[in-house]
Parts: C-alpha cells; sequence; structure tokens
C-alpha cells in the first residue's frame, strides 16, 4: 500500500529533513511514527499526500509513484486519502456539517448520498445530531473529533493522522486512537505520526521510529 | 449509486465519465446558487461593487447611444440641413410653381417642400417673443421659402446642387450650411474613436475591479482553499466558485448599468425632445431594446468570468496547503 524507497527530503535551504528513508506498510496495517519534534514525521506525511516531494528516492501509494506523479493526478491521489491534523483544521465559518461533507462535495456526491454519509461518519465519532453545530461552540475533543469524521467521511484506503492527540488530555487521547484502530480493522491503512510515548506502548502496533530524518532499527 | 467510487481497499479513486460529468455539472448548478446567496450576505459590499462596475459600463453605453442618435440623426436629414431657397417672387407666383416643377423633376434633389410666406409667418411667430416683432410689420416680411433636401451627401456635390439652383429665375438666394455637415461627420468620427478607446478603457476597469474584489476574497479564504486541495480539489474545483462570483459581480453590475442608462435616458428626453423640435424632427433618445438590454447583460457576465478567470487563476495555483 505504501512504499518508501531510499527516500531523502532536502529543503532549499540545505536542511535534510529525511536521509534515505526505506519502510513498507501493508494495506489495512496500523502504523505508529514515533520521534521527537523535528525528527522528520510531518515531512514524512507530507510526502505521501504529494504536499512534498521527494529529493531523492521514490514513495509509491497503492502502486503508483507518488515522486513522478503530474500535478494534475495529486487531486486523486489526496482524494484517496483522510488527513487529520493536531490543529483540527476545522473551516470555522461553515457548520459541521459542511466541514464533513467537504471530500464528499470534492468528490462531486449527490446530496442525498451526502447527508447520510456526513450523519454516518459524525455518529461513528459519537457527534451524532450535532451537525447543525459550529465548530467554536465544540470542546477540543469534539472539534478533534469532527475532523476525523471529515477525514473518514469518503471512506478512504489511507487515513493519515499528525498529532492528533497533541491538545488533548490522556483519557480522550486513548478514545481518539481506538477510534484510529477501528478504522484499520475495517481494512482502512493508518498512519500516525505522535510523540506520545507512553500512548504508543499502550497500543498493540507496529512503529516506526524517526531520529533526526532517519528511520532507527527497533 | 456511486457506492463503488472508492474501492474498499486496494485502489485510489476510480470514477467513471458520466458520475464524474453529472457530479461536474451538479457542482456548478449548486454553485450557480449558493455563490449568489454568499454575496448577498454582504450587501452592502456587494451594492458598491454592482455600483461601481454599472457606473463604468454605463458611461460609454450612454455615450455610444447618443452619438448613435446624432449619427442617425443625420441619416434622418434631421442636422444635415436642407438647403433654404428664398424666393424673389410670391410663391403663388408662375416663376415660383415653375421652380418647384423644375426641382421636383431634378434627379439631385431628394425632397421639396414649399414653404409660403403664410407658413412661414405662423411658424415664426409661434417661436417664442417673434410674435411682438413680427406684429411691428404692417405686411408680412417673410418671403416664400422652398426647402431642398439634396440627394447628395458629400459636401462638394451640395455646394454644386446650391449653385444651380441659385441660377434659376425667381431665386433670391440659397441658404445652406456645408462647413458644417463636414465638421459634424468630422466630430462624430472622432468622438467614435474616443467612445472606442473608453469602452475598451471601461471593460478593463470592470476586469480589474471584479479581479481585485476576488483577489480579497480568496485571500479571507486561503484556509478554506488548502484544506479543499489537501482533501483533493483540483484547482478548476478552487476556482470555480470564483468564476461564478466573477459572473454574478459583472452581471449585476450591468443590471445596474441598465438602470443607470434608462435613468439618464429619460431624465435627458425632456431637452433632446426640445432640441429635436428645432429640427422640426420627430427624434429622440432611444431606450436600449430588449436586445441591446440582453446585449449588455451578456457583456456584464462575460467581463466577470474573465475578470475572475485572468486574475484568479494563477493566484488561486500559488496557494497550495503546507
Amino acid at each position: 500500500m505504501l512504499v518508501f524507497d531510499h527516500v531523502s527530503k532536502r529543503y532549499p535551504n540545505g536542511y535534510e529533513a529525511l536521509s534515505d528513508v526505506s519502510f513498507s506498510v501493508e494495506a489495512g496495517e496500523f502504523v505508529f511514527l514515533t520521534g521527537p519534534s523535528g525528527a522528520g514525521k510531518s515531512t514524512l506525511l507530507k510526502m505521501i499526500n504529494g504536499v512534498e516531494r521527494s529529493s531523492r528516492g521514490q514513495v509509491h501509494v497503492a502502486g503508483q509513484n507518488i515522486s513522478r506523479l503530474p500535478a494534475r493526478k495529486i487531486p486523486g491521489l489526496r482524494q484517496g486519502i483522510g488527513v487529520v491534523f493536531q490543529n483540527h483544521q476545522l473551516l470555522f465559518d461553515r457548520r459541521v456539517y459542511d466541514n464533513v461533507a467537504l471530500p464528499l462535495v470534492i468528490a462531486g456526491m449527490k446530496p442525498t448520498e451526502v447527508g447520510r454519509r456526513v450523519r454516518a461518519a459524525l455518529s461513528k465519532v459519537g457527534l451524532t445530531g450535532r451537525e447543525g453545530d459550529w465548530p467554536e461552540t465544540l470542546s477540543g475533543g469534539e472539534q478533534q473529533r469532527v475532523g476525523i469524521a471529515r477525514a473518514v467521511v469518503h471512506r478512504p484506503p489511507m487515513l493519515l493522522a499528525d498529532e492528533p492527540t497533541g491538545n488533548l488530555d490522556p483519557d480522550l487521547s486513548r478514545e481518539i486512537m481506538s477510534l484510529f484502530l477501528q478504522f484499520s480493522q475495517l481494512g482502512v491503512t493508518v498512519l500516525i505520526a505522535t510523540h506520545d510515548l507512553e500512548l504508543v506502548e499502550s497500543m498493540p502496533a507496529r512503529r516506526l521510529q524517526l531520529q533526526a530524518g532517519r528511520i532507527q532499527s527497533p | 449509486m456511486n457506492e463503488s467510487a472508492t474501492g474498499s481497499g486496494a485502489n485510489i479513486r476510480q470514477i467513471n465519465r458520466a458520475d464524474r460529468l453529472r457530479a461536474w455539472s451538479r457542482h456548478h448548478r449548486q454553485l450557480f446558487r449558493s455563490t449568489l446567496s454568499t454575496l448577498l450576505n454582504q450587501p452592502g459590499a456587494l451594492l458598491i461593487t454592482w455600483l461601481v462596475i454599472g457606473i463604468a459600463l454605463s458611461l460609454p453605453i450612454l455615450l455610444s447611444l447618443a452619438l448613435r442618435e446624432i449619427s442617425e440623426a443625420d441619416t434622418r436629414q434631421v442636422i444635415q440641413p436642407a438647403m433654404s431657397v428664398y424666393l424673389s417672387v410670391p410663391s403663388e407666383s408662375e416663376t415660383a410653381q415653375a421652380l418647384l416643377q423644375t426641382l421636383r423633376a431634378s434627379s439631385a434633389v431628394g425632397e421639396v417642400r414649399l414653404i409660403t410666406e403664410q407658413a412661414a409667418l405662423m411658424e415664426f411667430s409661434s417661436l417664442a417673443g417673434f410674435g411682438d416683432v413680427l406684429n411691428a410689420f404692417s405686411e408680412n416680411p417673410l418671403p416664400g421659402i422652398i426647402e431642398v433636401v439634396p440627394r447628395e451627401r458629400d459636401g462638394a456635390g451640395i455646394k454644386l446642387l446650391a449653385q444651380q439652383i441659385a441660377g434659376q429665375d425667381g431665386v433670391d438666394q440659397v441658404s445652406f450650411d456645408a462647413a458644417w455637415l463636414e465638421r459634424l461627420s468630422a466630430i462624430l468620427g472622432i468622438l467614435e474613436r474616443v467612445l472606442y478607446a473608453l469602452g475598451v478603457l471601461f471593460s478593463g476597469a470592470v476586469i480589474l475591479i471584479i479581479g481585485n474584489t476576488l483577489r480579497l476574497t480568496i485571500e479571507n479564504q486561503r484556509g478554506e482553499i488548502e484544506i479543499t486541495k489537501l482533501f483533493g480539489g483540483s484547482d478548476s474545483f478552487v476556482q470555480r466558485p470564483f468564476i461564478y462570483r466573477g459572473f454574478w459581480l459583472g452581471f449585476g453590475g450591468a443590471l445596474l448599468a441598465f438602470l443607470i442608462i434608462q435613468s439618464s435616458l429619460l431624465y435627458l428626453s425632456d431637452p433632446v425632445e426640445r432640441l429635436a423640435q428645432s429640427y422640426r424632427s420627430n427624434f429622440a433618445l432611444e431606450a436600449l431594446n430588449f436586445g441591446e438590454s440582453i446585449g449588455l447583460f451578456a457583456l456584464g457576465a462575460l467581463l466577470g468570468i474573465l475578470g475572475s478567470w485572468v486574475s484568479v487563476w494563477r493566484y488561486l495555483k500559488q496557494i497550495q496547503p503546507k
């Protein structure tokens, strides 16, 4: 599903964020990406959905070579990847419904189908009946769950999360993680970048450890 | 129906062509309404933008309407002065009648009209202030006049005809203003060019106004655009709402331009009518007809789309998720 093949990323200012990174992830696998901040976790995730491009080496997603993907095919790639951010990145001038519906609208789904799927996604994250609320009226944990609903509403084969529990207390964090675990049990490939080692160790999942842009052997 | 839009595991999104077309047209239909209602949420700002566009569109169009009336008046021989042939003999006399026959038969002459001494007197005295002057005369001081409209358009040809008529028996003098005609057509020529230049400049201004308005909107929606792109919205998907916004800005501006033009014409109609009467004509500034109004709306909409397209496309491409 996901293959990194001797991937390096050097920014124009000379800073090397990733050095010779190689690993592969099977479809439906649940993987933690750990390491201190600045280790290259975010950069690695951004290379999967085409926000950043590798300087050397190749990234394959679902058999496609992302490093050689023309710009016009990037949207198609991203439509198959759900993304969750540390700061939710919700649109605060849109109601919960419209925030969650975004990937479906991009995919051009019928409004009736959109409504059905948005409600299903919200109920999955425990926010049934909240589609009319404004994001700012929700608590931090609820906002994060709206972000997760948005990331999975279009049933993408892959889910990326960058510090999804960064701002949450331990109980909420565990709750969010178990949500991700459920998705992976449904066949979604899940990759979560986090520096919350305590949480990682409490979960039965594979770990990729990044240190100064390199994968540490376990 | 497109339940299979996402494969459950392996492949990235596969949508067939028909579904994609349906989704595309649905997005367009939905944006057609939603962009207007978004704009209407800020009625003050919208009205000002519409007014600016409306004024910019109405100025060259008002000018072109005036110019059209003047040039059409030319062909209706309103401003082109008919020659006035002043008779040295009474209009009932045989000489005068013979002259009338000759002129009517002439191929160089389009229309001939006899204004008798009495008719001239009546017309003259109907003009304000002249009645008293005429009362001072014991008898009618005015000569009979034959008005001759030449077929010839060209100044030199009209001059020749005037000379020929002046040589006839019973003619006191022929008056016409060839220089005025030449000057008028020269002025019309200049005005026409000025108008084209103005039209281009104002259209450019409308495009810039719309482009600039949309740029500000994009700046405010930067976050939304980044998120949309991150979830796989293509450049054209992101651009589409701005195309529709441009459309509505241009179309609404044209609507206001229409109102400005029609009310200006209403405001001008009275003095223009008086001017026309002094030329014994019934020409009047005509309002935009149906076809022209449609044309105006189409122009506004087109400029809006164009304004959105040229200024927004590159700008939107630069906004990429980080």
